[in-house]
């Protein structure tokens, strides 16, 4: 399988370019991860929850 | 701070809620329609607006843009407002953005029966639709970024970023993969040719599947499967990772679309290894789906919503393992232009978007009537349908294409091919094909059973059509937040140009080099443009959407090179405006073709396929044979030829008619002979020329420069 990424005559600088590109581009999300605040993470993934009440249910014509 | 009361616009969420069960039952109607077409080859009622090659880009845009289209506008519509805590910007704008859809959709369809294509997979329809497109796709943006600019939350949630991704990226993607020159009202050449061209399309085609029919799902399902569950998501930190990961990679995987053809190899090799990390992003979405349901999968048993859910993102966890499998070279030689691809599409298209669609409605529809749904038995019904309509289509082509990919590729103990008539590898698979057509009529059947459900839902309830809500206003923020990415949460506009950048990178790289570098794409000194006639003939064939059914590329195999002739090269298609190497091979690869058969054997297989080939699903083509060749819309095309690059003589487009018939007079000379009497004027006599050349370039003087 790896025979089709190793003998690319020349050609793989494409290959390598493309992968370091990507890895950076991982390491700079991945820092950004580790320094979040679990706090926060919590706080933004309850958002879909938030906003249901029964007045939500109520249409502005019947207010 | 005060609090601000406001309403949100169901209305326009109904809207398009409506316009996705029509167009949902319309486009998979037509879809089945095709699948008999592929045994019953008569049920195309003989008439060129119904046969397989024009209503085979009408399923698929429908599928996409008309069903699962709206459904995105209703969903984004939906959730957007409640996220961002305020009205859509422009209760106009959402008008104009509604209407505008539907008129294209049904321009669409009315363009591409009457045979106006370009071609491009998946973006056939001609260019004033594109322009249509793109103006509503503005439309729609600038709805959604002043939504944005006027929210009440300061920070975007994970949905909202796939939103933004998928707007900036279908913009680009659509306005890249559409330039076009006109040559007419309904007729134009892309500005691309050839190994370019065939690039820039399956960067588009692979890329509509990433950001038409896989981001917005992932904003979608992270907003409404935690509603459903009523559990947050699993994790919002693996929601960033796959967020980012999942469009950088993406974007670079197209070319897996295009191994072992002419494309330059190392774009090939980026395709496979991109394909491969592709897995890891996409299973970080449907394992964080997944998960989210942790606690609450005693409610799977008894939701139906949830159901649907969980074997979306069950079919969305195998649609994305098989895609890279199928980009591995190994595999790909044997799998590719044969039913599995179709079999794969389907897997994501009936389970991954149709499957999410029909959870999100049951949810949502009831909601905005505040009424419950009227029957969750026959939701359940619909449920069981849809999955038996999935296995029932999937599993006979995953069989049909292991039988035929095989076939093709068998040799005998001397040395010759098994099963050296196509046609043998193609009646070995009708069973099959006749059980895949029972797997979509058993999936249509469920969704028209949700449509009457949903329908008997609205009418047992009322549409709150402005729904009453109140938050606290936004004040500026004056304290510099710690984290990067959390900034980045309330900055849209800096949002969408870093997911720009992201998508562009790939794009880029793989593109520029192969528009560049001359190399890349070597020219062959024997390769010369076409004739005028063949032109006119080429143009016949792309409204017959015979792309559609036979591939132009050979590729370097010796079951391929022993059953058609010399394999493809780049060089040849240099003239090929569009490239037309397809993606599917229900009929056999054309591109050697040329001086194979006299043209009385074209004549006669266009009139009906089974004079020549006993038993073949190949559509009968009458109306070439009684309609006249447009002669005088020749000098245009080969005007606009010569502007992208044909090398024609400066006069040669005023001498292109007499050029035209002349040719046209040799054909009917010879058919004459051969006891066939027809006239110069006939589309039949124009398609043989085109025909006729096809792929004898090389034959003659294989010299490379």
């Amino acid at each position: 399988m790896f025979k089709q990424i190793t003998n690319l005559n020349g050609d793989e600088r494409y290959l390598i370019f493309s992968l370091l590109m990507f890895l950076a581009f991982f390491i700079i999300v991945g820092i950004m991860l580790f320094r979040m605040k679990k706090d926060y993470a919590e706080q933004m993934s309850q958002m879909p929850l938030e906003e249901d009440n029964e007045i939500n249910k109520m249409d502005t014509e019947n207010l | 701070m005060q609090i601000e009361k406001f309403s949100y616009d169901n209305k326009i969420v109904r809207n398009f809620g409506i316009a996705t069960l029509v167009w949902g039952i319309t486009g998979m109607t037509v879809g089945l329609l095709a699948a008999i077409q592929l045994f019953w080859p008569f049920m195309n009622f003989e008439t060129q607006y119904t046969t397989f090659g024009r209503i085979r880009p009408i399923h698929t845009n429908g599928v996409i843009f008309a069903f699962v289209g709206n459904a995105i506008f209703m969903s984004v519509y939906y959730s957007m407002q409640r996220l961002l805590k305020a009205r859509m910007y422009s209760d106009f704008l959402s008008k104009v953005h509604f209407w505008g859809w539907q008129s294209i959709i049904v321009a669409s369809i009315i363009t591409l029966a009457m045979g106006f294509t370009s071609s491009h997979e998946y973006a056939e329809m001609e260019w004033p639709i594109d322009i249509a497109v793109v103006v509503v796709w503005v439309i729609f943006g600038i709805n959604m970024f002043g939504t944005i600019i006027k929210r009440r939350e300061r920070h975007m949630y994970v949905a909202i970023w796939f939103y933004i991704a998928t707007f900036v990226t279908v913009a680009v993607l659509y306005i890249v993969n559409s330039v076009q020159l006109p040559v007419s009202g309904w007729k134009s050449y892309y500005i691309y040719a050839g190994v370019q061209d065939a690039l820039v399309q399956w960067w588009y085609g692979h890329n509509a599947v990433a950001f038409f029919l896989t981001t917005p799902f992932l904003g979608m399902m992270y907003y409404f499967l935690p509603k459903m569950a009523n559990r947050p998501i699993y994790s919002y930190k693996l929601s960033i990772l796959h967020f980012w990961s999942l469009i950088f990679i993406y974007i670079w995987a197209g070319p897996h679309h295009l191994l072992y053809t002419a494309l330059p190899e190392w774009v090939q090799n980026l395709g496979v290894v991109f394909s491969i990390m592709l897995i890891a992003p996409s299973w970080g979405g449907m394992i964080n789906g997944l998960l989210t349901l942790r606690g609450a999968w005693d409610k799977v048993r008894s939701e139906p919503m949830l159901k649907f859910m969980v074997v979306a993102l069950t079919c969305y966890g195998m649609a994305t393992f098989e895609g890279p499998m199928l980009a591995l070279k190994q595999v790909n030689a044997i799998a590719h232009f044969t039913d599995w691809i179709v079999a794969h599409v389907h897997v994501g298209a009936l389970g991954w978007n149709g499957f999410m669609v029909f959870g999100i409605l049951y949810w949502l529809i009831p909601r905005i009537y505040n009424t419950t749904l009227y029957s969750k038995k026959l939701s359940s019904i619909h449920f069981w349908l849809g999955t038996l309509g999935i296995l029932f289509y999937a599993i006979p082509l995953y069989w049909a294409a292991v039988v035929q990919g095989l076939m093709w590729k068998e040799f005998t103990p001397e040395g010759t091919l098994k099963y050296g008539n196509f046609l043998t590898t193609v009646l070995q698979i009708l069973p099959m094909y006749m059980m895949r057509a029972v797997g979509g009529a058993l999936y249509l059947s469920g969704v028209i059973i949700m449509a009457f459900n949903l329908v008997k839902t609205m009418k047992q309830g009322k549409l709150i059509a402005n729904e009453y809500a109140e938050a606290m206003s936004l004040e500026p923020t004056i304290v510099k937040e710690r984290g990067i990415h959390r900034r980045l949460e309330r900055k849209p506009v800096l949002f969408m140009v870093l997911a720009l950048i992201a998508i562009l990178i790939g794009g880029m790289v793989e593109m520029m080099p192969t528009f560049m570098i001359s190399s890349n794409v070597p020219t062959i000194a024997s390769v010369k443009p076409y004739t005028p006639l063949e032109i006119q003939g080429r143009d016949i064939y792309i409204r017959e959407g015979c792309m559609g059914c036979h591939t132009q590329m050979i590729r370097p195999f010796r079951s391929e090179t022993a059953r058609y002739g010399e394999y493809s090269k780049a060089g040849e298609y240099v003239y090929d405006y569009t490239y037309l190497w397809g993606s599917k091979r229900t009929g056999p690869d054309l591109h050697r073709i040329g001086q194979k058969y006299p043209n009385k054997w074209h004549y006669d297989h266009m009139l009906d396929p089974t004079i020549t080939s006993p038993g073949s699903i190949m559509p009968a083509y009458p109306w070439l044979l009684t309609q006249d060749l447009d002669y005088a819309s020749t000098p245009g095309k080969i005007r606009a030829l010569t502007i992208l690059g044909v090398p024609y003589t400066t006069d040669y487009a005023d001498k292109s008619i007499e050029e035209a018939r002349r040719q046209a007079d040799l054909i009917v000379k010879d058919l004459e002979a051969n006891q066939v009497k027809t006239d110069s004027d006939k589309e039949i006599i124009a398609l043989i020329a085109y025909l006729q050349r096809l792929g004898t370039d090389i034959k003659v003087n294989a010299d490379t420069k």
